[in-house]
């Protein structure tokens, strides 16, 4: 209950903070003129620089023609300590994948992680864009993945292995607003669903990320993302914790390069959100980065 | 006759649908970027003229140039619009059709900075509509556009605009 009760005034914050706007001009028939315009077609700019923040995905998609080549990599516990490098001597777990935009609102992916040997396959569309001057307040995007463990054996002990029980399945709603020039923000309702699981697991979560960034200069940005899992899903019983994170994103011409520091040891979001076990209570919290290099397929030649 | 000359003189034209388009050329690289959403209002009479332009509309070969050109270059963000507020010098007489090689004196703001810049262009008087066009130069450098060390596109020091516009009386 007061868990419900977290999710429904973080829900309510995030709602609130949703409209204001700023504009300036000196000339009256400038003014006169820019404030008969409609401007519901201009499409806002950069919510977020890249297709994830942390773990998880933003609201953003590539644009048409766009293929991103993404590696991610978790290093090993802090609490590990000196004798392991705080982690980085691992064990580390890396998801090496490829995006590709279809168009400026649909996207699709996949990947492999190195974290129960899972690959994985997504489509991520964006429902909504947010306008300048906000006819359009925000930016909705629609993600589903389907996610697919190559262990050998990782089901023996239920009694069941076949290709059914290896899949599992992530969707997710993400609305975002960019705030202003710095200020991103993003909440978005998850649903998971896992084919089998440990009997003092359930089949199906619900949780709701939150995910902003703070840009701090043109390229630098501070990031940080929180999923919070929803009541009924037996967290004592399984000693599963929320997923969080805080970090840092460069972004250098084609290349986004994030690191940051999270409880989660896995990287994709199937995983990330119900079954991150380390927790930061406890310090077992560790260094990661993604590194993002997109490459241009396609060029635009006719034009709108 | 008269009446409808003074009625002329009070006549405001708009547009709110222009094509504007720039091109940028090095020996490295050819960028080009369009947008229909330049907005303008010329005041018969007054021979007065002020341009409007969403930064954000632009559309490049592909989005990450787009991506690029509003956060790194013209920083949309704070600066979303470029803004040219000036006067025609050359009488037009806005009742008789034909074309009028105009220069408009005035400020041109890119970039939060403001330029005071003789533009050329045409305006041509067809059936009580007016058309408009342009071809000019902008130097980034200007207007303080910086060009970031670790960026891919190269962009010309000159940065060629052309502005094609139906106005319509409003």
């Amino acid at each position: 209950m007061k868990k419900m009760k977290l999710i429904f005034t973080a829900t309510v914050f995030f709602v609130l903070l949703l409209p204001f706007t700023l504009q300036a001009q000196t000339d009256s028939l400038l003014e006169s003129l820019e404030s008969e315009l409609p401007p519901k077609e201009v499409f806002e700019a950069s919510t977020f620089k890249a297709t994830r923040l942390i773990n998880l995905h933003t609201v953003e998609t590539l644009g048409e023609g766009i293929l991103d080549f993404r590696v991610s990599h978790r290093f090993g516990d802090f609490s590990s300590g000196i004798q392991n490098l705080y982690g980085l001597d691992g064990p580390a777990t890396i998801r090496i994948g490829f995006d590709y935009a279809v168009s400026d609102r649909l996207m699709i992916g996949g990947g492999r992680t190195s974290y129960a040997k899972m690959y994985d396959v997504f489509l991520k569309y964006k429902l909504l864009r947010q306008t300048v001057g906000n006819a359009m307040p925000i930016t909705v995007t629609w993600l589903s993945s389907a996610n697919i463990t190559t262990v050998n054996d990782p089901l023996k002990a239920l009694g069941v292995d076949n290709l059914t029980a290896r899949l599992a399945y992530f969707h997710e709603l993400m609305i975002a607003r960019k705030m202003g020039e710095k200020l991103s923000l993003q909440i978005a309702p998850i649903f998971v669903h896992y084919n089998v699981v440990k009997q003092t697991d359930r089949n199906n979560l619900f949780a709701v990320a939150f995910s902003g960034r703070y840009k701090i200069s043109r390229s630098m940005a501070i990031t940080g993302e929180y999923a919070l899992r929803a009541i009924n899903y037996k967290t004592d019983l399984s000693g599963y914790t929320n997923s969080a994170g805080v970090g840092f994103s460069l972004e250098t011409g084609g290349h986004v390069f994030q690191v940051f520091v999270s409880n989660s040891f896995a990287i994709n979001q199937v995983q990330v959100v119900p079954h991150t076990t380390s927790s930061w209570k406890k310090g077992q919290i560790r260094l990661g980065f993604n590194i993002s290099r997109v490459f241009a397929l396609k060029r635009k030649t006719t034009w709108e | 006759m008269l009446a409808s000359t003074s009625l002329m003189a009070q006549q405001k034209f708009r547009c709110i649908t222009g094509k504007v388009s720039f091109f940028s050329e090095t020996p490295l690289e050819d960028i080009e970027a369009h947008s229909d959403k330049g907005a303008a209002i010329l005041v018969a009479g007054a021979n007065k003229i002020v341009v409007s332009i969403p930064l954000k509309s632009f559309q490049f070969p592909n989005s990450l140039m787009q991506d690029h050109f509003n956060e790194k270059y013209v920083e949309s963000d704070k600066y979303p619009k470029a803004t040219f507020v000036g006067k025609i010098k050359e009488p037009i007489d806005f009742s008789v059709k034909g074309a009028y090689t105009v220069t408009a004196v005035g400020k041109l703001s890119i970039h939060g900075i403001e330029k005071v810049r003789n533009i050329s262009g045409v305006i041509t008087v067809v059936k009580g509509k007016v058309h408009l066009s342009s071809k000019f130069t902008i130097r980034p450098e200007d207007h303080k556009i910086e060009i970031p060390s670790l960026v891919f596109e190269k962009i010309a020091e000159e940065i060629t605009v052309n502005i094609e516009m139906d106005m319509n009386p409003y």
